[in-house]
């Protein structure tokens, strides 16, 4: 925890405030939430502009330049083609190769993208939205969803997102809507809706709601050519009561503009606001955030219709957030990447065969990006992740990069070149691991863990020249990396 | 630390139980008895088997998504199941094992040896106290199995505090996640098989990795170091394990899905000998809103062709150990009886749930079946007559040495329905 003085720099609400936190600690913690893993770039970076800043170039993603992703992107054509033009095409021209260019791209700019803040939140707002990738019905949709729905609202309104997300073809086929009618209205969207996108199942509708919000829902459908439309033909316009929103009976052609105004009434829903607020507040803060917290952060998500940027403003503006040092645990997936990015892997030099393999390994552990096979997203509490198979598999993949084994395809730095120069003793050797690979010392217990691997006492002489450290430098790293330290957020 | 990674498990076993005042007495158990298994010719003395261990193994089998009981087990002889279903019903003409009211789907052809040897069995409408049709909550609510308590420890690990425990392989998980119902304080292990349960790297310096990382994660939170000590301890003891063990027996078997190899190395596990009281498997993908398909092909058909060949190439390969396996199957919630148009059906309550093992009192559907009159169903659906909790306790007390269910099902009591026998 930050233990400078607490020294107001003009913030933006009135609240007592924040951003006196420019001790190495506190930029370390803002780093480990607010990117998917620190590297020693960054932190020089924050170091350099302080918190405040930072925070502020991450917040405005298109002032920080991101070339070199952006340039890795055009290898994945896939991804850039319109929902309308796979599905025209037919799926046997496509394949699964448009859902798993998402993935794989997604996966890439988690570890290289410049634009970490955003990253971060699209992949929250991924799960509040969940459309399951790779899934057997979306192989046409899933990158334009991707594209058009999550990315483009992700720093935007809730409102704009959700009604995208309704009326987008990777959607309606997921949750069933695209089949629903007013005759045989399938339910399956209008009760996610309710509960995972917006209000949240405690909030306490009825049956008879969830019923009401599938029959208004109706219309929403996917046409012959693939396009997502609304079918006055397929919808009830009957007069009915959701949860307090209440719809007259309509003429079906108006019923578009009656869901439109249902789920923007959704977004601003006082327990949608609390509960998307949670969901942030769960990434960034901790597993129970406080009720101070969220009471903040809903007050602005109210004040602004839905604003996802004030949101975070007021998150990262809360002492609760930089009082939260340590509070988090990270995913597995979370785990390869900060790997990836504290070792500073590299991206391959052409083609995509080494994201390829690092995506199938993350798809095949259970953690792939978008790849949770329910509609509820990911869960982003250590419950969920804290298990032996996940720390084996956590291990496993330390090694592998630690060592450059694999994917050979990327450009892994070498265990030897991670430290300018080699420290004099064996104690400063772990030091400086730990403070290279987790930003700061290894504990006490780590440090001697780490020596008992090595055979070697704390003041003993080490040297470059040593042939253990020729040899076996790497294994070193790995254990570094299955410190404790490494794995909190 | 102990060259004998054995002796080195259970120091720290002992150490990290002696904080939890519930399982001292268990431990105090486990620290001194001692168990001989075996695989194949390999036979190994550990100390780690809880001393409530009695030898059985419970195998609880997660249908997640919502598991449509009455596809599966069709009430044939009801003809508002018909009646509500005009394009997925399964025909009352090839249903199998008919008898006055239920027939099995034909793609459960795999399991009718077991049905008619009376090791496969039923039970029918059966439902959670607090119905709620959304899956997640349902699921929660399910494996935590103690509505309206703030109990937040999941089913399976107070079971573990209630049998005694001591082993990291006394409940095993096959799935990359632990499940909610391993929550708690006793330890579980998962792993996605045994086969990949180990390390990789530097070969002949497993023992000094294993030392040098479990001193790494002495003062760690608990969250971080637990599952740390209790993976290399699993390792250790896998390690002994799976290098003798055989492929399936008596001609099983498995189909080549994640299903079948889950279940084949739960099979592994079991016959090794090694006290496994619980193995918690996961086969998710129920949820079938649209498309669910007819009886001779589509989702269902297929889930259930897999479903049953697993389980018969189970119960087919344990051989000997069948005899003290028993397996049920949990779903959060049944499905709609009515078919929707998307030719699937919507989320619902009353369920099957299915039990395979020796002890099984098989060949007949258990439960009070409330029928499918519109009269008789609630909100559209099945009702539930029997608590899943009335099924689980029965096998906890008959089967696995469980005496009171007090601390396992808090505040749930009830009569046994006689789905098991008694050991």
């Amino acid at each position: 925890m930050p233990t400078s003085p607490v020294v107001s720099r003009g913030s933006r609400r009135a609240a007592p405030t924040p951003f006196a936190h420019e001790s190495a600690a506190a930029q370390l913690h803002l780093l480990r939430r607010a990117t998917w893993g620190p590297t020693p770039a960054a932190l020089a970076e924050v170091a350099r502009l302080g918190t405040a800043a930072w925070i502020d170039r991450q917040l405005n993603p298109g002032t920080v330049d991101d070339g070199a992703v952006d340039a890795f992107a055009g290898r994945m054509p896939f991804y850039w083609r319109s929902a309308a033009d796979l599905i025209s095409g037919g799926y046997a021209a496509t394949g699964w190769n448009a859902m798993l260019a998402t993935g794989r791209l997604t996966l890439a700019r988690q570890i290289w993208s410049e634009r970490q803040l955003f990253e971060v939140v699209v992949d929250v707002f991924n799960n509040v939205l969940n459309v399951t990738n790779p899934s057997s019905e979306v192989w046409g949709c899933r990158q334009d969803y991707d594209r058009n729905v999550v990315r483009r609202h992700a720093f935007g309104g809730f409102g704009d997102m959700l009604v995208a997300s309704a009326r987008h073809q990777a959607m309606l086929i997921y949750l069933d809507n695209a089949s629903s009618t007013a005759q045989h209205p399938n339910e399956n969207y209008g009760r996610e809706l309710m509960e995972l996108h917006t209000l949240g199942v405690e909030a306490g509708y009825s049956e008879e709601d969830v019923k009401n919000s599938a029959r208004l829902l109706t219309g929403l459908t996917i046409d012959a050519r693939g396009n997502a439309v609304f079918d006055a033909n397929r919808h009830d316009g009957g007069g009915r009561t959701i949860f307090g929103f209440v719809v007259p009976p309509h003429a079906p052609a108006d019923g578009g503009g009656w869901i439109d105004a249902y789920l923007r009434w959704l977004a601003v829903h006082p327990l949608t606001a609390r509960r998307i607020s949670l969901k942030l507040a769960t990434r960034f803060v901790s597993d129970t955030p406080p009720a101070t917290l969220l009471d903040a952060m809903t007050r602005t998500w109210l004040q602004t219709g839905g604003q996802i940027v004030p949101v975070l403003r007021a998150l990262f503006d809360s002492a609760e957030f930089w009082a939260s040092a340590g509070q988090k645990v990270r995913t597995p997936q979370e785990d390869y990447v900060a790997t990836l990015r504290t070792l500073g892997t590299r991206m391959e030099t052409s083609g995509v065969e080494g994201i390829t393999k690092i995506f199938w390994h993350v798809l095949d552990q259970g953690h792939a990006p978008m790849g949770w096979a329910a509609p509820n997203g990911y869960p982003d509490v250590a419950a969920a992740w804290t298990s032996p198979s996940g720390t084996l598999n956590r291990w496993n993949r330390h090694m592998d990069f630690a060592a450059g084994w694999y994917p050979p395809e990327l450009q892994f730095t070498p265990a030897l070149q991670l430290l300018p120069s080699i420290p004099s003793t064996w104690g400063a050797l772990v030091d400086a691991l730990g403070v290279r690979i987790t930003g700061q010392k290894p504990t006490a217990d780590e440090k001697a863990g780490l020596l008992l691997y090595a055979g070697r006492s704390e003041g003993q002489a080490c040297s470059a020249n040593d042939p253990w450290i020729r040899n076996n430098l790497q294994y070193l790293v790995a254990l570094t990396l299955d410190s404790p330290t490494f794995t909190i957020r | 630390m102990s060259k004998n990674p054995q002796h080195c498990g259970c120091d720290e076993g002992s150490r990290l139980v002696s904080r939890r005042s519930v399982l001292r007495a268990a431990l105090a158990a486990a620290a001194v008895g001692a168990t001989t298994y075996t695989v194949g010719d390999v036979s190994t003395q550990v100390s780690f088997a809880g001393a409530g261990w009695n030898g059985e193994t419970l195998v609880v089998l997660s249908l997640h998504g919502g598991f449509d009981g009455l596809s599966a087990v069709v009430p044939g002889g009801d003809g508002a199941y018909y009646a509500n279903r005009p394009n997925i019903a399964v025909p009352r003409a090839s249903l199998l094992g008919l008898d006055q009211m239920f027939g099995l789907h034909p793609a459960m052809a795999p399991l009718v040896p077991f049905w008619k040897n009376g090791t496969f069995g039923v039970v029918h409408a059966v439902g959670q106290s607090d119905p709620t049709r959304s899956h997640f909550a349902a699921m929660e609510q399910m494996e935590l199995a103690a509505p309206g308590s703030s109990v937040r420890t999941g089913w399976i690990d107070r079971t573990l505090g209630s049998l005694g425990t001591g082993s990291v392989l006394n409940a095993v998980g096959f799935s990359n996640q632990t499940p909610r119902s391993f929550a708690g304080p006793n330890q579980e292990t998962t792993m996605t098989s045994l086969e990949d349960f180990n390390l990789i790297g530097p070969g002949d310096d497993r023992p000094t990795w294993h030392a040098a990382l479990r001193r790494m994660h002495t003062g760690a939170r608990p969250e971080v170091g637990a599952p740390a000590t209790t993976l290399i301890t699993a390792m250790e003891n896998v390690a002994q394990l799976k290098g003798a063990a055989a492929g399936p027996a008596n001609g099983a078997t498995y189909p080549g899905t994640d299903l079948g190899k889950a279940m084949a190395q739960a099979a592994i596990l079991k016959k090794s000998g090694a006290p496994v009281q619980v193995i918690a498997l996961d086969y998710g993908d129920w949820d079938m809103h649209a498309g669910l398909g007819r009886v001779d092909g589509g989702w269902m058909r297929d889930k259930l062709t897999e479903l049953s060949s697993a389980l018969a190439a189970f119960a087919t390969d344990l051989g000997p150990a069948f005899g003290s396996t028993t397996l049920l199957t949990l779903s959060e919630f049944g499905r709609r009886v009515g078919e929707n148009a998307s030719g699937g059906l919507d989320h619902g309550h009353g369920n099957a749930v299915l039990l395979l093992g020796g002890g099984v009192v098989g060949g007949r559907v258990h439960g009070v079946w409330p029928g499918l009159g519109a009269d008789r169903l609630v909100d559209g659906d099945l009702a539930g007559t029997t608590d899943y909790r009335a099924i689980i306790g029965e096998v906890l007390q008959k089967r696995c040495g469980a005496g009171s269910l007090s601390t396992i099902f808090p505040g749930f009591g009830g009569p046994q329905l006689g789905v098991v026998r008694a050991r």
